[in-house]
């Protein structure tokens, strides 16, 4: 049973650190790491505005200078909708800034959306994937 | 709350469960009724529902060791495939985190009697029916589906729910599967505004015992929103080879000991299992064996045979049984493979035709299905005897329309239905192969084709026949309905055990993998991966694409390690005795009759070029 309470006070911890509100389809923490955080700036391909969750397509060099298309898990559309975010706020040829969580698997290419700026009119986005 | 704790109170409760009283006449106490809108409550396991749990944390499950072998090998990769990315959560775990949840009562208009009490749950816009009408589960061999087949009854004023046909789907979303031989029972209980509901699933294949999970709900009368959530699929990752299934090489999963270090548990308890779930085992945290990472190495480990737990999914009366799949398709089960009929205005078109021995049957039953019409087409999906053993006397009970611009008797070429295969159907039904004569002419395909496909037109609806190479055998088909949106699969999918891969007749793994892509294709899901195209499996029971998903990617996942395993250099005998099917043995496996795991492993092995 101590066991069991230690688990759960980790658990309040760290609900209260992520301050994550809404369920997600899959498991962040399976999917990310989650303690660690990078930074791209790129081109953006391709917006999909959709459920369970939105993605951008962003093509931009990775740490070895070689050029990926990297996949950026963005919220639900429900979620960016109530932030103000709408399909139209982005297009493709848009060079932006995102900083995120990175994908466990490298090859994947993958991020969770921390926040994204867009430097050529300063209009950004910052919060917690829901 | 998951298992212990609560294991007094589903007990408790589980008394009441199925006891007296007809089902669906009993009448809640007022203030009992479960309608209205809720909300979840999300302090039970709060990190496991959000934001979901970590990998390699089992702790608390009662799982087996096909169960952790399949959540090691699992890379969350794989769901950034498009056939992933819409799974649902099966009932057993959706009620974890439904964002809303809205439940009704369905009534007989005439007698006001309930028939069924709905749940729309908003995640994955899930509406489950329970039905409160005494109605029987479907047979085996019908289809399930995310929610699954319910019926439930009021004992006093708790809900008690039982649900079967349910899709292979989560115990934990970290990688446990749950089987699709799951089945579940629940209590709904109403307390004023709160709502508590108990599960309790039992997995033949993947628990050792059965999981017990509460969660709460409260009443919520400001309900607002669409609680819509549709699920587009996309391409998240860009250039995956196609047919690729990203998953961990036994004792190659790079994450193994982060959940059990970030806690300080012993790797032991992380990995879970029945005794994680109970107070004695804090004397073995205390004192913990040691448990080294890579003790998946298949080398290293000699796993243990694992029995196959699954239901059978066939008929065991003798009979050969007949389920509607859609539009103008039929399903007749009972006649060795599965036989697919396809009825209409012109007449029967049917793909293939059982045993020798069932033949009578399956004709009474195609006269049951169309009683005035004529049986004109039979297609073969491939040469084994379960699929053409009733080709001569089923040709025989029909006719070919023909005609001609000139006077004469057409009566001979009118005899018998036309049989339509692929050309090496015919070759090796009219050769003796080894032991085995040729079989008779009338069993012979009358019409075949030699290149990728055929096409008709009939019954108001164009079918095309579209040749496998070198998959389960040479002369592989589909038969692929558009109309109806129905495929018959023939033996390249089944799901009562590993694919059949028939070296001697020309069969391989990558055809096999190939079909199997080429079939998941064809297939177009009507909502999140369920309904839509329907496809008749060789043997089992009426699937849609999720199946055929996950067979394909437990196909592949076993190409991969045996793949491994030969470029380490491994012997047959060697690979045998490391077990790589054994996450999938409960379900799929068979160590005697036609088509043994070892066949399965052995096949696999020399197709990849082993020796």
């Amino acid at each position: 049973m101590k066991r069991t309470l230690l688990l759960l006070a980790v658990a309040a911890a760290s609900v209260l650190s992520t301050q994550v509100k809404v369920y997600a389809h899959h498991s962040f923490a399976a999917t990310y790491f989650e303690d660690q955080e990078v930074k791209i700036e790129g081109k953006l391909v391709q917006f999909l505005y959709r459920n369970p969750h939105s993605f951008v397509h962003i093509e931009a060099p990775d740490d070895k200078g070689v050029m990926q298309t990297w996949a950026v898990e963005w919220g639900a559309g429900g979620q960016l909708s109530r932030d103000g975010v709408t399909r139209e706020s982005l297009k493709p040829g848009d060079i932006v800034v995102v900083t995120g969580n990175p994908g466990r698997n490298p090859d994947d290419h993958r991020i969770r959306m921390r926040s994204i700026t867009r430097p050529s009119d300063g209009w950004n986005w910052k919060g917690v994937v829901q | 709350m998951t298992s212990s704790l609560l294991l007094p109170i589903a007990a408790l409760v589980s008394v009441c469960a199925f006891g007296q009283g007809a089902v669906g006449e009993f009448v809640p106490d007022v203030g009992f009724d479960l309608s209205g809108n809720w909300n979840p409550l999300l302090h039970e396991d709060f990190p496991e529902r959000i934001p979901g749990p970590e990998l390699v944390n089992y702790a608390g499950l009662p799982i087996n060791e096909g169960s952790r072998l399949w959540g090691e090998s699992w890379n969350a990769s794989r769901l950034t495939m498009p056939e992933h990315q819409c799974q649902v959560h099966v009932s057993p775990y959706i009620y974890r985190g439904p964002l809303q949840m809205r439940v009704w009562d369905e009534k007989d208009p005439q007698s006001q009697k309930i028939i069924a009490i709905k749940n729309y749950i908003s995640t994955y816009e899930q509406t489950r029916t329970i039905w409160m009408d005494g109605r029987p589960h479907p047979p085996a061999w019908a289809a399930h589906t995310w929610m699954g087949f319910s019926t439930g009854k009021w004992d006093g004023n708790i809900l008690t729910v039982y649900t079967t046909h349910i899709k292979q789907g989560w115990v934990r979303r970290d990688g446990l599967p749950e089987s699709d031989q799951a089945t579940l029972i629940e209590h709904f209980i109403r307390h004023g505004e709160h709502l508590t509901h108990v599960s309790m699933v039992t997995d033949p294949v993947y628990l050792t015992e059965p999981l017990v999970k509460s969660q709460d709900f409260l009443l919520n009368t400001n309900a607002g929103g669409n609680w819509l959530y549709p699920c587009e699929e996309v391409e998240e990752v860009e250039g995956r080879p196609r047919g690729a299934v990203p998953n961990y090489l036994p004792g190659q999963n790079p994450f193994i000991t982060e959940y059990a270090n970030m806690y300080h548990l012993p790797l032991i308890a992380a990995l879970g299992g029945p005794e994680t779930m109970y107070p004695e085992f804090e004397k073995v945290i205390k004192n913990p064996p040691p448990t080294p990472s890579d003790r998946l190495a298949r080398d290293e480990i000699v796993p243990m045979p694992v029995p196959n737990a699954a239901q059978n999914p066939n008929p065991t009366d003798g009979e050969v049984h007949i389920l509607p799949v859609q539009g103008n398709v039929y399903m007749l089960v009972g006649a060795g493979g599965n036989i697919t009929v396809q009825v209409g205005d012109m007449g029967v078109l049917i793909v293939d035709t059982g045993l020798a021995e069932t033949a009578d049957k399956v004709i009474a039953a195609i006269h049951k299905l169309a009683p005035d019409k004529p049986l004109q087409y039979i297609i073969n999906t491939h040469v084994h005897p379960d699929h053409t053993g009733g080709n001569e006397k089923l040709r025989a009970a029909g006719v070919t329309i023909t005609g001609a611009n000139v006077t004469g008797d057409i009566a001979d070429a009118g005899k018998g239905a036309a049989v339509l295969a692929h050309q090496a159907v015919l070759d090796r039904l009219s050769m003796a192969s080894g032991k085995q004569p040729a079989a008779p002419v009338g069993a012979w395909p009358t019409d075949t084709f030699l290149g990728d496909s055929k096409t008709l037109w009939f019954n108001d609806e164009p079918v095309e026949i579209l040749h496998e190479k070198a998959a389960h055998t040479d002369g592989d088909s589909i038969v692929f309905f558009r109309h109806s949106d129905v495929i018959a699969a023939g033996d390249i999918f089944v799901t009562t055990g590993y694919p059949f891969i028939d070296l001697a007749r020309g069969g391989s793994i990558q055809g096999e993998l190939d079909a199997l892509n080429n079939l998941l294709d064809l297939a177009i899901a009507k909502h999140d991966e369920e309904g839509g195209t329907y496809i008749v499996p060789g043997h089992g029971r009426l699937c849609d694409r999720w199946e055929l998903i996950e067979y394909r990617d437990m196909v592949t996942i076993i190409r991969d390690r045996i793949q491994a395993m030969l470029k380490k250099g491994m012997t047959l005998d060697q690979v045998k005795a490391s077990r790589p099917t054994m996450d999938y043995d409960a379900r799929y496996g068979a160590d005697k009759g036609f088509g043994t795991t070892d066949q399965f492993v052995e096949a696999v092995y020399k197709s990849l070029g082993g020796k």
